[in-house]
């Protein structure tokens, strides 16, 4: 990978010289097309199993993404822990509980919901033209040591101790909260009559 | 070899974009929580690209820390999604309204 080269001296680019279409910058679109289209499949896909899948070629779009940005550590975590764990939950849950809605997009509430959308909508367009616009320059390579395991986790294990062991308490309590919560319980209604 | 930094803030804000849109929309459970997944990714991404722009290695862990969160944010809502359809025998929020009123 280019972006793993030694650091030459950090240089300010030159704003023209970012309207140009590099070979990297179409590298990265075509990546950010894979996450656009399997984003907009997961919204819109009727099927819960086809929506699942979509959402696998996002996550491995958004690794190519992190490795882009000299983010190797993420890059694999996003691999690991989106595409592997997660997705294996859903795609259980989804096992479990399958069966396709017959009205995937409700009318109840259409304004409300057509106001919603354009707000999303207005949001992320005025959002593109303000990046397209106030340019920030962007320095140089990062060093060699960027965004490696030996360099985040040595942060994570000096500055964010504290936080890096709260998150173990956190998953663990997520663990035994998710098996209370979905366990069968011993007294259960019939499916015919939700309790009140 | 330049990528600017703006092109990964438009993909992050795009892809919150649309998992808000999802959120809006969808009615199925299930998809209202891969739809916050995604606005958790594009957030995260965000971090990763300001990080990336100001070589600050901070960034990742505090990414990696939001992975661990949603991690378990996901195995609660998809705990309480099966639990909901132990009892409910649906997944379709427009008719979970118990607490409503």
């Amino acid at each position: 990978m280019l972006l793993l080269q030694p650091a030459v001296q950090a240089r300010l680019v030159d704003v023209s010289e970012l309207s140009t279409f590099s070979g990297a910058r179409i590298a990265f679109w075509i990546i950010a097309a894979i996450v656009l289209l399997g984003a907009l499949a997961t919204i819109t896909r009727k099927n819960p199993i086809a929506a699942v899948m979509s959402l696998v070629a996002t996550f491995f779009g958004l690794a190519a993404t992190y490795a882009l940005l000299s983010a190797h550590f993420l890059a694999a975590l996003q691999v690991l822990v989106y595409a592997g764990a997660i997705m294996v939950l859903f795609i259980f849950v989804v096992m479990v509980l399958n069966r396709d809605e017959v009205e995937p997009i409700a009318v109840r509430g259409a304004f409300t919901k057509a106001v919603g959308v354009a707000a999303v909508g207005y949001l992320v367009v005025k959002l593109g033209y303000q990046l397209s616009t106030v340019l920030a320059p962007m320095p140089g390579p990062p060093p060699p040591e960027f965004g490696t395991v030996a360099q985040v986790g040595n942060i994570l294990f000096t500055d964010y101790l504290f936080a890096f062991e709260m998150v173990s308490v956190l998953l663990l309590i997520a663990v035994i909260a998710a098996v209370v919560v979905a366990r069968a319980h011993k007294r259960e209604e019939s499916p015919e009559e939700p309790q009140t | 070899m330049m990528i600017p930094i703006q092109d990964f803030l438009l993909l992050g804000a795009l892809r919150f974009g649309l998992g808000v849109i999802g959120v809006i929309l969808r009615r199925n459970v299930l998809i209202v929580l891969m739809s916050i997944e995604l606005m958790l990714n594009a957030a995260n991404l965000t971090l990763v690209a300001f990080g990336r722009a100001r070589h600050d290695p901070h960034a990742h862990a505090f990414a990696f820390l939001v992975m661990a969160v949603a991690a378990a944010e996901a195995a609660v809502g998809l705990a309480i999604v099966v639990g909901i359809f132990r009892n409910r025998r649906s997944v379709n929020l427009d008719e979970l309204t118990l607490m409503k009123h």
